[in-house]
């Protein structure tokens, strides 16, 4: 495979692995989260950091990061998410672009500049290439589907989706709103994180803008594309939307706005996104699947 | 020991007089009517019982234990299970789901068991036999949304239920509902006080409230001002000024 | 010098009033974060500049940036928001953010991503008393904002539509029973803030003689923060945070001069207010 397709690959996939994050904050537990990049640079700048400053290898420097991802995730957490849904939404703007202004004002890390000098990990004495990085990630990706099957049939499961239906009302049946809200953030923080770590390796150096509110609004359209609270939509959603700009040097510029009119479109229009229950893809599937069953579409 | 003890309770919000003072108990295997105008509190008390939001003032003893200032969640916990006047079911869940939420009440506080799959046949079985017990079977599994009201508010007993609550806050259980259904919904809160549970009931129906229950409590503009069996307070003229208005000062 | 800051900081509030009181009324009628709102307040400028360089009149630039402001808020209303309302709650916010995404994309394909010169001027010249000055275009949005906002208490406290539109906020529902044309009132509710939002967009265009594609990036969240602090969906209180955080912003850097980026001010006084009245200044539960 060439070098660029591997790069492509690696890229989707680390996309995928966020936007899959997004999800169970956002689809799961149904709660609205619109600076979710912000824990992608954490992520990332953790990494950065303990490999840089530290030392650390990447087998140590990335768990670490999704470490410190979760922990931050609980600490701004439990304070917003007592609050409303709409507070909420202004809330995780809020917390996006503080850290973003973080990474850029304050002098240890980096500042507009970023970091630089992060390798890839080292594997048998030799760094990895690409190619053996990306069968490494995926099978984080698949480790982390695993993980939400085992959630999806789980109480936690069950708790989640009854806060995110109504959330007084799952109050009311013993569920502890407050506590579920925290964990599917930190949750989600903490794969943001694993995320960025990866994105850090990869791409060799960071920099501020790689993780403000625009990437913010990027994953949120992937998960809003390929369907929120499905399982697979968010990966459908980062496959698509990652090779769009790929394929076509045109939607590369005006990829931001590409991604504003597909946000809008798709609520106005396909709310439950790609694979949701009620889109044009899933219903005409299920159609064409049960004319081939019953030989005649049923009335 | 009372079952439920509440006393002096008030609440205000941004200077209106929600409750003012109200004290009143209930007992198991008991039935106790709230009754009073629109506007009176019955639905705040609830609310305030039920721990959607603290009194300003007063005391609430459930088994002898304060209950005040704690969350909803682990007010359910305890053993009080409520309704709401206009219904809340988890719309894009189906009728056997709902219930098992409130089944799960036991299992989420561990985190360790929560990861545990969530329908093993225990759960499923005691889930479907209060499916059953509520009348819901052919429902059970409906999509709550598509329910028609009336089951939608047996829906609302069947999850109160799966809580094993020994208080029921009922808040107008016939509302919207035709003769007929209001009177198998009736029954069904027959069986449950028969059962043991201790019940407050809201209702605007004044037969089904002089029926059901032994005791009666009217509120009104936030204050109780009777309280007796159905006989007496039928014909409390304090209460019959508050329901028709008063007369004098609108001569 | 204290009098001088206390105007310099109440023309600041009164054009965050009226940027917030669009977002505070389309929250109180339709619990909808209208974060589009501010791309709404940046094309008012846009269309007040495009009119001002073909007709080179302050006063028709003005009436045209609000009545572009409102058609678009009326279009946005009409067919993005209304149809999506009874899907889940994120969903409107979801398509709000899009849309305000692809106005600022779109103004910036369309009219360049430079800043645009907006030397919009009345003759007025400058009010100046002793060492009091108020320069034209602050004059002009005191003026203009004073007239806006009493039309709006008029309309509100005075007329049919007014009462209509504040019994909606009320109570939906109740106000429908009684016969309330709810979709005229949820017209009204996009129309007047639209309007509101397009007077800030070509008063800051002159005031600040620049208009630029992103400039709605910080009256959008500056406004969320003061619609919050003033209790989501109050007007009294919207207008009232809206000159708290205009004095604050004054006072602290301006008087102060605490080394604190200015546009954190408003989140700041938020913050703190919500710690205490966790419904805002004047919001209810």
């Amino acid at each position: 495979m060439s070098g660029y397709v591997v790069t492509i690959l690696i890229t989707i996939t680390i996309y995928a692995m966020l936007a899959h994050s997004l999800n169970i904050i956002t689809g799961h537990a149904g709660q609205i989260s619109l600076g979710h990049a912000a824990f992608f640079g954490i992520g990332a700048y953790t990494a950065a950091l303990f490999y840089t400053k530290a030392g650390l290898p990447f087998w140590l420097d990335v768990p670490l990061a999704a470490l410190v991802a979760g922990v931050v995730g609980a600490v701004l957490g439990i304070p917003c998410l007592r609050v409303r849904d709409d507070f909420l939404a202004i809330t995780t703007m809020g917390i996006g672009f503080v850290v973003e202004a973080v990474f850029l004002y304050i002098p240890f890390f980096g500042g507009a500049m970023g970091i630089g000098g992060i390798d890839l990990p080292m594997w048998g004495g030799r760094e990895m290439t690409k190619s053996a990085y990306l069968v490494l990630i995926l099978i984080v990706l698949a480790a982390l589907y695993v993980l939400d099957y085992i959630l999806g049939r789980s109480w936690i499961g069950l708790a989640w989706s009854s806060i995110r239906e109504d959330e007084q009302a799952a109050s009311a049946l013993g569920v502890d709103i407050v506590r579920f809200k925290v964990m599917a953030f930190v949750l989600g923080s903490a794969l943001a994180g694993l995320a960025g770590a990866f994105y850090a390796h990869f791409l060799t150096f960071i920099m501020p803008y790689n993780f403000g509110f625009g990437q913010s609004i990027m994953v949120l359209c992937m998960v809003v594309f390929g369907g929120i609270g499905t399982r697979w939509g968010p990966l459908v959603g980062a496959v698509l939307l990652g090779l769009l700009p790929e394929i076509s040097r045109p939607i590369m510029e005006y990829r931001t706005l590409v991604y504003g009119l597909l946000l809008v479109g798709m609520m106005r229009f396909q709310p439950s996104g790609l694979l949701g229950a009620d889109s044009i893809l899933v219903v005409s599937f299920s159609r064409g699947l049960k004319r081939l069953r019953g030989g005649e579409a049923k009335p | 020991m009372t079952l439920l003890q509440v006393t002096a309770l008030s609440k205000d919000f941004a200077g209106l007089h929600a409750l003012e003072g109200v004290s009143f108990s209930a007992e198991p295997g008991k039935i106790l009517g709230i009754i009073g105008p629109n506007g009176a509190g019955k639905t705040t008390l609830f609310n305030v019982i039920s721990g959607i939001y603290p009194p300003t003032a007063g005391q609430i003893l459930f088994q002898g234990k304060n209950i005040l200032r704690m969350k909803p969640h682990r007010i359910s916990h305890l053993g009080i299970g409520r309704t709401f006047q206009i219904v809340r079911p988890l719309n894009n869940l189906d009728v056997e789901t709902n219930v098992l939420v409130a089944y799960g009440h036991r299992i989420y506080p561990s985190l360790l068991k929560s990861l545990r799959a969530c329908r093993p046949p225990e759960a499923l079985q005691e889930v479907r036999s209060l499916v059953e017990r509520t009348g819901l079977k052919a429902y059970s599994k409906t999509l709550a949304r598509n329910l028609p009201l009336g089951f939608k508010k047996r829906l609302e007993i069947a999850r109160a239920l799966a809580l094993e609550p020994k208080l029921l806050l009922l808040d107008e259980p016939s509302g919207g509902l035709r003769f007929e259904e209001s009177f198998q919904l009736m029954e069904l809160i027959r069986v449950l006080r028969d059962q043991g549970i201790g019940i407050l009931l809201i209702e605007h129906n004044m037969q089904v409230v002089m029926d059901l229950c032994e005791r009666i409590v009217v509120l009104d503009h936030g204050s109780k001002i009777a309280e007796g069996a159905p006989r007496e307070i039928r014909s409390n003229p304090r209460v019959i000024e508050a329901y028709l208005g008063r007369e004098a000062e609108h001569a | 010098m204290i009098w001088q800051q206390l105007a310099n900081g109440i023309a600041v509030g009164s054009v965050y009033a009226l940027i917030s009181l669009g977002l505070t009324m389309v929250y109180g009628i339709l619990r909808i974060l209208h974060v589009a709102h501010a791309g709404i307040y940046t094309l008012g400028a846009y269309v007040g500049l495009l009119s001002f360089r073909l007709v080179d009149n302050f006063w028709l630039s003005l009436v045209a940036g609000m009545v572009g402001a409102a058609v678009a808020g009326y279009l946005v209303e009409r067919f993005l928001y209304t149809p999506i309302l009874h899907l889940t709650r994120i969903a409107p916010l979801i398509a709000s953010i899009g849309l305000f995404t692809a106005m600022e994309e779109a103004f910036r394909i369309v009219a360049g991503p430079h800043t645009l010169v907006y030397n919009a001027r009345v003759g007025l010249g400058d009010l100046s008393i002793g060492s009091f000055r108020l320069t034209e275009t602050q004059v002009l949005i005191l003026l203009v904002s004073f007239l806006i906002l009493l039309f709006l208490w008029l309309f509100l406290t005075r007329s049919k539509m007014g009462l209509a539109m504040r019994a909606c906020a009320l109570d939906l529902e109740t106000a429908s029973s009684f016969g309330v044309n709810v979709s005229a009132v949820i017209a009204m509710n996009f129309i007047i803030g639209s309007l509101m939002a397009g007077a800030a967009g070509v008063l800051i265009g002159v005031y600040d003689n620049q208009v630029w594609p992103t400039m709605g990036s910080i009256p959008a969240y500056k406004a969320l923060a003061i619609v919050v602090l003033g209790g989501l969906g109050s007007i009294p209180g919207t207008v009232l945070a809206s000159i708290v955080v205009g004095l604050s912003e004054t006072f602290f850097i301006g008087v102060l001069s605490v080394p604190f980026p200015r546009d954190a001010v408003a989140f700041m006084a938020m913050i703190l207010v919500l710690m205490f009245r966790p419904y805002g200044l004047l919001g209810k539960a």
